[in-house]
């Protein structure tokens, strides 16, 4: 009988918990009928993120509930988790739930034709969509899924942007501080680099212009080739998370694991350090620390740290000084930029319409892509503090 | 019937590292007859059984079928070729029902698909000639363990078996059952097929069997015709000495009432108000055929079933007795039936599987284990009952059956108990290591022990015990003096509640 | 323990009675048994002939602090093999924790500081702050015991079940208060001397090399297992557990209590790895710790933690950890081809699991 009765309470403990899950989270909210807000009940927005667990996303996610809410829309948000397999599920159920406009934040960036399926599942049911942030076309086949489509558009960055901003803001930096950074005198920097993931695009982009990018900036002004990969014989030139998570842990281990072998003691020490993001940049820093490098402390030695992202917990570190750069993508801008979309696109504009009336909102932070009219860039900018 | 040879096995060796498994060792099996193998645990006649089915290879020797030269690779191209096994420890898909089992990886098809009815119809056919009476459809876990042995045999004949060997059949087998299993061994033997017929049990052997080879240590001892040979030449010849007597003499007396069992009913199981008492120093048998709730009393009486009524009193006091925590500390220990499944720690050494039930007593400051005081014990064990084996740090699955169930004895009788409450200690274990154990069992009692003991050999709790409980349905049908009452009489209680 | 000399006179005396042929299978054996280490030896071995820098002192510092962040947790996941189950739950239990742990510790000013009202943590902030992680881990350990125990369900699908809800109740918490998902970082100096100072001196050359402190308490947790495992009734009940359940109960042991404070134990290794984890690499997220139990897991079968059930020892876990850091560390000296890395680890997991699984087949 106390055992048949224990297994009772922890039943009930657990249907009270899940259901004071169910109030405290952010939840999918109720149908648009319940919806006191008539100009918005005609929208029924879902939108898809690829993982809730990333840090950028959901700083979007948290100024996107603001913005809908304020105007009045309720949106349902599903977490991709990292796949996208789950990512399509969560679009066919919301679909056949009444959803129409979508923004999805795609998981698989890799392939034009995840992004296809999702328009033709749309289209099927006279919805729109509106990507957002993960690129759905490369940079060599601009328009081939935009152009092709009525009912879709794209708010985000220009994949390769914060390559080059990472780039030229290490180039710049090291310009002005080469003989500083350069510890071994030798005329190179050499450096670590570290992605975040094997094979996305982004993480590909980020790791190839923020080098050549510096690399070019540095020629220009007398310094060439000098940036060296700190390992001679590794033939990727980055070390990647295996797991594919842009993980500070990775970083960490990686970096202590080099750290063991190239030191200022041996002449051969890492000069500069490029992350594919902040959270890879601290876990770096964290071994530069061990290591009693980058500790604010006299006389100690402050290995150049650059990121991506400009995550609170990065702008802390630079302004701390323990970290130097990182590339900011604006949140707000973003969610701003899709709220928009979402009203004009009720009111009835076009793809392009819409897209280009968001732009002139704010003519420093949107622009419209050359080559496809309904693709929107929010503009990165460097962050040294 | 011609009784030409079917299945010729000569000069067969085999060696593992260290050992001589098989020296030099014949068996001939001739169509139409039973051929007994016997010997001691670790005589050879496993090695020997899985060197013609392909499990070991051997190193010397011939194996002839019929004539020809065979040399199988597995148990199931020997069954292919009509050689086919009935294990003592049935190897089946439990959750899989008879006729699956029967067909199993040569499934009845029509077409691609497999055919449910015509795997039906031959098995009822197979099951129908030799009078076995199972629902082909039924799952195979709920037979009871001779029904599944029966399934083992229709697996055999439906692979038209020519040489069939049965390894043990009648350890788990009642009575009756083992009537039936000769009846259809007779059946088998007369429609042609050679039987070879491995077990210990000699009245069985000497009943049954046409020839009888008797090998001991990895060697051939002798083959003769059945009817020249009784039950002490067999031991004489297995053991390589004589051994007078199959059960040493009584010593212990029964002394006053120790525990007294009132109105014992199961909650999940069959058994009903079985009342009783037993004394100190005294030996009680369980009989009763399979199923009759033998095992139910000693497992609700330690606990390890959940109890529906009934109070147990030991030495006057009442014990609650509801896990077995709490009857080993009451002086309750049970030693149960199957011994792999619920006995030994097989991956485990047997230090660890001596000690376990009495860590307790090794305790120091509350926390850590005095390794020095296990290793005594364990050491006080081995040489109490016996055990052979190399170290205590030895793995108990490389003991032989014997020694194992002595390791488990010796793991109860560390907890200091007053009552003993043992199912079918001696089930699967050699002759020597029997008079052993009856030993053991007898020493006890003369300590003041109470032992309950269930086993389905009847000369064994006649040989043994001072009273014997007969059990019937899960009721208790009656008791008998063991000095005064006979095999027929025990069989007539069980059979009161049927 | 058996008196090592004398063990080996017996073999060696055993030795000499073999024929050609046992000889030859004795080595043959000796070999394959101690496969491990001899992959381990030759991996190093040939490492060390293309870079000489991997048997340099800051290099094998490097490897222990490697090696002492994952014991602690293999340990944990390793009780649970040895009852023939696992635990799926040890990350995010982990992520949790560190998350929870980092968010209490971080200093006065940090810039998203998650709980405005605490000031700069102390050192009795640091110990509470562990305490609540051993708890919290302790418990997720406790409900994955209670429904493996009670229900007698395979740990398989209930720390699946558990790991979605740590991690949900870990994005919740990220969410929370403000942070927005952001990391968590901008840890206390107390916290980060706690577990990534050093109270030892520093040595080589120039005093280069530290050890630092998690190094010692994964020492001592390693101590705290190996005597939990070998010498109280709990290992032993443990071990009697994993081999036969059904013969454990018969022979006295609470498999009920032993299967919840198994997994109770491994929760708290993962609270604690939670605890050390946030502080090393100091900036959280909610997917830190994601996916750590796979390379416990894999420490553990390697090192002899069969699944099989009932086996198992507390320095065969610490041999697994080791391989898989060697490998780890190997690779990165030999700037092996990031995919080709997938493959070798793929590869020698597979080969060392199999040849330490050879010892547990029946020999025919």
């Amino acid at each position: 009988m106390k055992k048949k009765l224990l297994s009772l309470l922890l039943a009930g403990a657990m249907t009270v918990g899940l259901a004071a899950c169910g109030n405290g989270g952010d939840t999918p909210a109720e149908t648009p009928s319940d919806n006191p807000d008539a100009t918005a009940s005609d929208a029924n927005v879902a939108v898809f993120y690829y993982a809730y667990s990333d840090a950028f996303i959901s700083s979007v996610r948290s100024a996107l509930d603001t913005a809908l809410t304020g105007a009045g829309i309720e949106p349902q948000n599903f977490d991709g988790n990292s796949s996208q397999t789950t990512q399509n599920e969560y679009i066919t159920t919301a679909l056949a739930n009444g959803a129409n406009i979508l923004l999805v934040n795609l998981v698989d960036t890799a392939s034009i034709d995840t992004a296809n399926a999702i328009i033709e599942q749309a289209d099927a049911v006279g919805a729109q969509v509106v990507f957002f942030n993960r690129a759905v076309e490369g940079t060599d086949q601009e328009g081939v899924v935009l152009n092709a489509h009525e009912n879709v558009a794209f708010v985000g960055t220009d994949a390769p942007e914060a390559g080059h901003l990472q780039g030229e803001m290490i180039g710049n930096y090291l310009v002005e501080n080469f003989d500083a950074v350069d510890l071994n005198g030798d005329g190179q920097i050499s450096y670590a680099m570290f992605m975040g993931q094997v094979g996305n695009v982004e993480a590909i982009y980020r790791t190839q212009y923020s080098v050549e990018d510096a690399n070019a900036i540095l020629a220009e002004n007398g310094h060439e080739n000098a940036l060296v990969y700190f390992d001679a014989s590794n033939p990727d030139m980055y070390q990647a998370d295996q797991a594919g998570n842009w993980s500070a842990q990775a970083a960490l281990e990686y970096m202590q694991t080099n750290l063991s072998q190239y030191s200022e003691a041996n002449g051969n020490m890492i000069e500069l350090v490029i992350c594919n993001n902040d959270n890879m940049a601290e876990g770096a820093i964290s071994a530069l620390q061990a290591a009693g490098y980058n500790t604010g402390e006299e006389g100690s030695t402050t290995i150049p740290v650059f990121g991506v992202d400009a995550t609170d917990s990065a702008k802390a570190l630079i302004a701390d000084g323990y970290m130097t750069g990182t590339v900011e993508q604006s949140a707000t801008g973003m969610a701003n930029a899709l709220l928009g979309m979402v009203q004009n696109i009720s009111a009835g504009m076009t793809m392009d319409e819409a897209v280009a009336a968001v732009a002139q909102t704010d003519t420093e932070l949107y622009s419209v892509s050359d080559a496809v009219a309904n693709k929107l860039y929010v503009a990165y900018s460097a962050y040294t503090g | 019937m011609v009784h030409d040879v079917l299945l010729q096995m000569t000069d067969i060796c085999k060696s593992f590292p260290g050992v001589k498994a098989l020296d030099h060792v014949s068996l001939t099996a001739r169509r139409g007859t039973v051929h007994a193998l016997m010997g001691e645990n670790g005589a050879g006649k496993s090695t020997l059984m899985k060197c013609l089915f392909g499990i070991y290879r051997k190193d010397e020797g011939s194996i002839l079928l019929e004539g020809k030269e065979i040399e199988f690779r597995s148990s199931k191209e020997a069954l292919e070729h009509g050689v086919a096994m009935v294990h003592q420890e049935l190897n089946q898909a439990l959750k899989r029902s008879v006729m699956d089992n029967l067909w199993l990886g040569r499934y009845p098809m029509s077409g691609i698909a497999v055919s449910e009815r015509k795997m039906y119809q031959e098995t009822k056919k197979v099951f129908d000639e030799l009078e076995i009476d199972v629902d082909p459809r039924q799952t195979m876990s709920t037979l009871p363990v001779s029904k599944r042995q029966m399934v083992e045999i229709a697996k055999a004949v439906s692979y038209n078996a020519k040489v069939i060997v049965f390894d043990e059949p009648t350890s788990s087998l009642t009575e009756e059952e083992v009537e039936h299993l000769f009846k259809i061994i007779n059946m088998l033997r007369d429609r042609g097929c050679a039987i070879i017929y491995i077990s210990h049990k000699m009245a069985e052997i000497l009943r049954i069997s046409d020839d009888v080879t008797i090998m001991r240590d990895g060697q051939w001892v002798d083959t003769r015709p059945a009817n020249e040979l009784d039950m002490p030449t067999i031991i004489k010849l297995m053991v390589g000495r004589e051994l007078g007597n199959q059960f040493p003499p009584k010593t212990n007396e029964p002394g006053e009432v120790a525990l007294e069992v009132e109105n014992l009913s199961g909650q999940y199981s069959q058994l009903r108000d079985v009342s009783f008492t037993a004394r100190k120093g005294e030996i009680l048998g369980l009989a009763g055929l399979d199923g009759s709730g033998r095992t139910e009393v000693l497992e609700n009486i330690f606990g390890v079933a959940t109890r529906r009524s009934g109070t147990i009193k030991l030495n006057g006091k009442t014990v609650r007795n509801k896990s077995s925590r709490q009857s080993i500390k009451a002086g309750f220990a049970m030693l149960t039936e199957e011994r792999r499944a619920t006995g030994i720690f097989g991956i485990r050494n047997i230090r660890d599987n001596t000690v376990i039930s009495s860590l307790s007593k090794h305790l120091k400051a509350h926390i850590y284990l005095n390794e020095r005081s296990m290793r005594k014990d364990t050491q006080w064990a081995i040489d109490a009952m016996r055990i052979k084996t190399p170290s205590q740090e030895t793995k108990i699955r490389s003991l032989s059956g014997g020694n194992q169930q002595k390791v488990i004895l010796g793991r109860w009788l560390l907890t200091d108990p007053e009552v003993l409450l043992l199912d079918e200690p001696t089930r699967g274990i050699d002759v020597g290591a029997k008079y052993e154990i009856y030993q053991l069992i007898i020493d006890l009692a003369k300590q003041g022990a109470t032992v309950l003991m269930v086993s389905s050999e009847m000369p064994e709790l006649l040989g043994i015990c001072d009273r014997i409980l007969v059990m019937s349905g899960g009721r208790l049908a009656g008791e008998v003096d063991a000095r005064t009452t006979t095999q027929e009489e025990i069989m007539t209680l069980a059979a009161k509640y049927v | 323990m058996r008196n090592p000399v004398t063990a080996v006179k017996q073999t060696a005396a055993r030795y000499k009675t073999m024929d050609a042929r046992d000889k030859k299978s004795f080595w043959v054996d000796a070999v394959l048994n101690n496969a491990i280490y001899i992959i381990l030896i030759i991996f190093v071995i040939y490492t060390w002939t293309q870079n000489s820098n991997i048997l340099s002192g800051p290099s094998i510092v490097n490897l222990i602090n490697l090696v002492a962040s994952n014991l602690p947790m293999a340990l944990g996941i390793g009780g649970c093999i040895v009852l023939t189950g696992t635990d799926l739950s040890a990350g995010r239990v982990v992520g949790l924790t560190a998350g929870i742990s980092a968010a209490l510790l971080q200093t006065a000013t940090a810039a998203n500081k998650f709980f405005d009202s605490l000031g700069e943590p102390g050192l009795a902030m640091v110990f509470m702050a562990l305490v609540l992680a051993l708890l919290l881990g302790g418990l997720v350990g406790l409900v994955n015991g209670f429904f493996v125990a009670k229900f007698q369900l395979h740990p398989f699908i209930v720390t699946l079940a558990t790991q979605l809800i740590v991690y949900g109740a870990c994005l919740m918490f990220y969410m929370s208060n403000g942070n927005n998902g952001q990391p968590i970082s901008g840890l206390s100096d107390a916290y980060r001397n706690f577990v990534t100072g050093t109270i030892l001196p520093r040595f080589g050359n120039n005093g280069a090399l530290t050890i630092p402190n998690y190094v010692l308490y994964a020492i001592i947790v390693f101590a705290i297992m190996w005597f939990t495992w070998n010498k109280t009734t709990f290992g032993k009940n443990m071990f009697a557990v994993g081999s036969n359940p059904e013969a454990a109960n018969v022979s006295g042991v609470n498999v009920f209590f032993t299967t919840m404070m198994v997994h109770a134990l491994a929760g708290v290794t993962y609270g604690y790895a939670g605890f050390i984890e946030a502080a090393r690499i100091s900036s959280n997220v909610a997917n830190t710790g994601q996916n750590y139990e796979s390379d416990a897991i894999a420490a553990c079968v390697i090192g002899g933690v069969s699944f099989v059930g009932g086996t198992g020892t507390v320095s065969g876990v610490l041999l697994g950890v080791v391989l898989l850091r060697i490998i780890f560390v190997c690779l990165t000296y030999l700037s092996v081809d990031q995919n080709l890395q997938y493959i070798i680890k793929g590869a020698i997991i597979l080969l060392a699991c199999s040849i330490d699984m050879r010892k547990y087949l029946t020999r025919k």
